[in-house]
């Protein structure tokens, strides 16, 4: 899956060491919140649209709140996405 | 977050590299949201951390507001002041349910500072801030937690019911955290920590940088809202202002009689990451409604 070039997966940042794999990809991430994050964020792409994968996932926002699209064998779903404190869905609206 | 050694940058800075070492998630995603997003060295991090905490020559009262600010009222709001800025009725129960936990831990935390400062001028100030907030002077000005049950009334929600309710998880968490930190932290610190908060109804802020206010004050005009959401939102409208400039005033004269300036800064900070919290258990709640 292709994410974020630089940094975690979810926040960007280069701090941490904390790496996850997901999908059979080991991931990079800061720490274990953006990482449970991250799982959350992609199990509920995948349930809302059925799809067995994801290739791509980009994001742009920070922790208040974050837009993102999901591409999966040439479909796109957009999705705006937050999260709480300890990692799960608080929010989560799809984009047209 | 606290300091080992006051002043002492390059401490604090080996302290922070050590966390993020380990992905300690509170130590990364505080440097993430306030400092840098980029891993950096100690020497680097000690002065981005000495930046972050320099009063520069305005005092301790305007980097309070500045943080508070940046935090709640930046380029990206707390997402339960967007929600407020015209709340719907999930939106203001959920505020009922929670702020009702918040504001019985309040008069816990006001009468703690009460009971380990010698200083006249805080004890009044505090006499005078339980009654505002938890008291209220006879039958003609309810006190804030008065108007806030009324408001949730005016809602649907009966009193008894909402007593029933147990605060959610961040509510709890954040409340043991203040009851901690007036317990046992320096008084002036808890006096920063609990009255800095009052800063997020204060509705000069605009003038100082803030994005947005509390909430659009229009809507205190609308009428499809009843009095009684109008009434509470008013009372913390006019009120906040008056009490969280007077504390911060008093934080800053009594910072430096006590020198433990960066030890308030540290623990407003702290006290500001668990109303972020707090305040997103309230969108929480809303949900139930």
């Amino acid at each position: 899956m292709k994410v974020a070039e630089k940094g975690c997966a979810i926040c960007q940042a280069t701090w941490g060491d904390y790496w996850e794999e997901i999908q059979g990809q080991r991931m990079f991430f800061c720490c274990d919140i953006c990482a449970i994050e991250f799982k959350n964020m992609i199990n509920e792409v995948k349930k809302k649209t059925g799809w067995k994968k994801i290739d791509e996932i980009k994001m742009t926002g920070n922790y208040r709140g974050r837009e993102c699209t999901a591409l999966y064998d040439g479909k796109r779903y957009s999705f705006n996405i937050r999260f709480d404190s300890k990692g799960g869905i608080d929010a989560f609206s799809e984009r047209v | 977050m606290g300091f080992q050694k006051h002043d002492d940058w390059d401490d604090l800075a080996g302290h922070f590299v050590a966390e993020a070492g380990r992905s300690d998630a509170g130590h990364v995603m505080w440097l993430n949201r306030n400092i840098t997003k980029n891993k950096s060295d100690r020497k680097t991090l000690s002065k981005l951390l000495a930046g972050f905490f320099d009063l520069g020559s305005r005092g301790l009262e305007s980097w309070v507001k500045r943080r508070f600010i940046e935090k709640f009222y930046g380029q990206s709001p707390h997402p339960f002041v967007v929600a407020l800025q015209h709340p719907s009725r999930a939106t203001l129960l959920g505020y009922v349910v929670e702020h009702q936990h918040f504001l019985r831990q309040w008069v816990r935390s006001c009468s703690f500072i009460m009971a380990r400062t010698d200083e006249m001028e805080v004890v009044l100030y505090e006499l005078d801030n339980i009654n505002t907030e938890y008291g209220g002077v006879g039958t003609g000005q309810p006190s804030h937690y008065e108007l806030l049950l009324r408001m949730g009334e005016s809602l649907g929600l009966d009193r008894q019911k909402a007593f029933r309710m147990a605060p959610l998880e961040d509510t709890r968490e954040a409340i043991r955290v203040w009851d901690m930190i007036c317990q046992n932290d320096h008084w002036v610190e808890g006096l920063a920590a609990m009255h800095g908060l009052e800063l997020i109804a204060n509705r000069k802020l605009r003038s100082e940088g803030a994005s947005i206010g509390y909430f659009d004050p229009m809507i205190l005009k609308n009428e499809e809202i009843s009095k009684e959401v109008k009434a509470f939102l008013r009372e913390g409208y006019e009120a906040d202002v008056g009490h969280s400039e007077q504390a911060l005033g008093l934080v800053e004269k009594y910072s430096k009689v006590f020198g433990n300036v960066d030890d308030v800064q540290a623990t407003f900070l702290r006290s500001i990451d668990y109303f972020d919290r707090y305040l997103m258990a309230r969108l929480e709640r809303s949900r139930q409604f």
